[in-house]
């Protein structure tokens, strides 16, 4: 039987370069997403034709493979692709560039087993990736606003409290509640009800730095994680949430409505020293901006 | 009849080491396990060169190399380690080695620092 | 000395190993900062023989003393076979991206950190161990390939890291050193534990390399 068409028409990408990155061998699968065929790549430099590749860490890769002759797993989590090629299905993946795993491994000389070359292989892992990102926002988010859920946003608090003990960085919390949300949904029904949940919810999110992890916490009250950020500086973030909300009217259809919050903040610091008291302090300090008056900022007794 | 004095803590190491000497009417060799212990037998063996491993327990080659500089800066030292980066061999080499020789010792290199030895003696 | 380490390999054997491992691991050393960019100390090594059902409780001993720690598991298989754990204590993510200069794309990745930090994490691990096993295999004459490696961080409770499989009446060589990267904090040990498969080879490799040399 006549093996050697494999590496041809095997349905996995397979690139062998040698020891100055240029192309020896190109497979089918390769030339068909490329578009580039082996004949106008072999014999050019791989970094040529794929200038992305042109960064220390491949290249640290690369050289590792010569030196020692392991073998260098390039996985989509870390690289997300080596090789930017199109999706192969005209559906949404939620990625721009089929996905890869590609691992790389040694050729040696048959006589005197020195590494002379290195294989790559280019494996399409678009559909496992884009089902794991849909699982995995599914876990995160919250259905009706697209935000943070409350599952996702406590694994965020103990991670950041987490981080703030090791390295002692500042860490924030601010929790906030529509005001009166009750007699929105009584007065404008459900699903007005529903539309000030996602406006408010888009609002803030753009207001917020990437940094900060903002979430649902529960119907009508909202939570934010804010790292490496001193109170003072919280307190205006917080203050600028409820300037967003309260600025322009939340319309909807022939609904027009004034909607306001109230926010309480907390710090982690020596009276504050586990994930829960950072919620109850900024749980406390809301429930004092509700009974004073709403529609405000309400910082935690320091003392 | 030269004589040649091995620090290294591993005995397989200094068997190594002689193998590629070998010929044993020329040299006399005297062995060593650490730097502390090369010290005192350099005083009382007065060898014509050191071979010196790098990492020691108790005294390493390279605190040897400093106080066997101060008791004699003619003490010729060849220092054997795998750890040949350019940094490592500045080090050696700014302490007053006379050489490096890579480890494992290839007899071709060890002769060859020998011969380089003989020459400058003459 | 028991019973057990005098069976399965001689105090001369341990000898010529031990060596084998300072030559590696220097090459191993030096080879990481010519071609790699990566600067690392390796310290003297340690040979451990014990007894299989010794090995999880060894490991969560010396493991224990580092809380907070990450292991990358990575299998190695040629005639010289076995398992190769890198253990890194207290890692600051930020140090060990650093390592591999991939610093400057922090901010442009949406992943959360710690999906960052475990695949960079495998990706030293990998190189490192690759490194250090590569050179012994070389000094052996032996070719050996390598599982991807897998990671463990931290919080998991450490009695359900292990499940080697091994025979009950056999013996484990373990080799040992500790490692640091330079001018950094991030430090930790590399275990190989060497499978019963390759005990007769390494014995008869160990002598070759003594008649070769």
């Amino acid at each position: 039987m006549d093996f050697s068409q494999i590496p041809y028409q095997i349905n996995i990408g397979l690139v062998i370069v040698d020891r100055d990155l240029k192309v020896i061998f190109w497979n089918n699968w390769m030339a068909m997403h490329s578009g580039i065929k082996d004949e106008e790549i072999i014999g050019h430099n791989l970094l040529e034709f794929y200038s992305n590749l042109d960064n220390v860490r491949f290249l640290k890769n690369f050289r590792s493979v010569i030196s020692f002759g392991n073998l260098s797993f390039f996985s989509q989590k870390l690289h997300k692709y080596l090789f930017p090629f199109n999706t192969t299905t005209s559906f949404d993946t939620g990625f721009e560039y089929m996905q890869q795993n590609c691992t790389m491994g040694p050729m040696r000389d048959k006589d005197n087993g020195e590494i002379n070359s290195v294989y790559l292989t280019v494996q399409d892992v678009t559909d496992l990736a884009s089902y794991e990102k849909k699982l995995v926002e599914a876990n995160m988010l919250d259905g009706l606003t697209g935000v943070f859920n409350r599952k996702y946003l406590n694994s965020v608090i103990e991670k950041e409290f987490e981080r703030h003990v090791r390295y002692s960085r500042a860490l924030c919390f601010l929790m906030l509640d529509i005001d009166f949300f009750k007699n929105i949904n009584d007065n404008y029904g459900h699903q007005f009800g529903d539309f000030v949940l996602k406006e408010l919810s888009a609002r803030i999110s753009s207001a917020l730095r990437d940094v900060d992890s903002f979430g649902r916490y529960g119907g009508e009250e909202f939570c934010c994680v804010l790292p490496e950020t001193d109170i003072k500086f919280a307190v205006a973030v917080a203050e600028r949430l409820r300037q967003v909300v309260v600025d322009e009217k939340f319309i909807n259809g022939s609904s027009s409505i004034d909607v306001t919050i109230s926010i309480g903040v907390s710090a982690s610091c020596d009276k504050v020293s586990t994930p829960e008291m950072l919620i109850r302090s900024a749980d406390e300090a809301l429930y004092k901006a509700k009974e004073t008056g709403r529609n405000k900022v309400v910082m935690m007794d320091e003392e | 009849m030269k004589k040649i004095l091995i620090v290294d803590d591993s005995r397989v190491s200094r068997i190594m080491l002689k193998k590629c000497i070998g010929n044993s009417d020329k040299y006399e060799f005297c062995e060593a396990e650490n730097g502390q212990v090369g010290l005192e037998k350099y005083r009382d063996f007065r060898p014509d060169v050191v071979f010196l491993d790098l990492t020691m327990p108790v005294m390493g080659g390279r605190e040897f190399l400093k106080e066997i500089k101060k008791e004699n800066v003619d003490a010729k030292i060849v220092v054997c380690t795998a750890d040949v980066q350019r940094k490592a061999l500045d080090e050696v080499f700014s302490l007053g080695a006379f050489t490096v020789v890579k480890k494992p010792p290839a007899k071709g290199c060890v002769l060859d620092a020998l011969s380089k030895l003989d020459q400058i003696n003459k | 000395m028991d019973k057990t380490e005098k069976a399965i390999i001689t105090e001369e054997e341990k000898e010529i190993l031990l060596e084998i491992m300072n030559i590696s691991f220097g090459k191993a050393a030096a080879d990481l900062a010519e071609f790699i960019d990566i600067y690392i100390e390796l310290s003297i090594p340690y040979i451990h023989v014990l007894e299989p059902r010794a090995l999880s409780g060894y490991l969560k001993k010396e493991i224990k003393d580092n809380l907070d720690c990450s292991i990358v598991e990575q299998k190695y298989w040629g005639k010289f076979k076995g398992d190769a754990l890198l253990v890194f204590s207290a890692i600051s993510s930020r140090e060990l991206l650093s390592l591999l200069d991939t610093e400057k794309d922090w901010g442009y990745c949406s992943d959360p950190i710690d999906v960052l930090e475990k695949e960079s994490l495998m990706e030293v691990g990998n190189i490192l161990i690759g490194a250090c096993v590569g050179k012994i295999a070389e000094m052996l004459n032996d070719i050996v390939t390598y599982t991807p490696p897998k990671v463990i961080i931290e919080t998991q409770p450490l009695d359900s890291f292990f499940n080697f499989q091994v025979e009950e009446d056999s013996s484990i060589i373990l080799l040992r050193t500790a490692f640091k990267f330079k001018s950094t904090d991030i430090s930790g040990f590399l275990f190989l534990i060497t499978s019963n498969e390759s005990v007769e080879w390494l014995k008869s490799a160990l002598s070759e390399f003594m008649e070769r040399s």
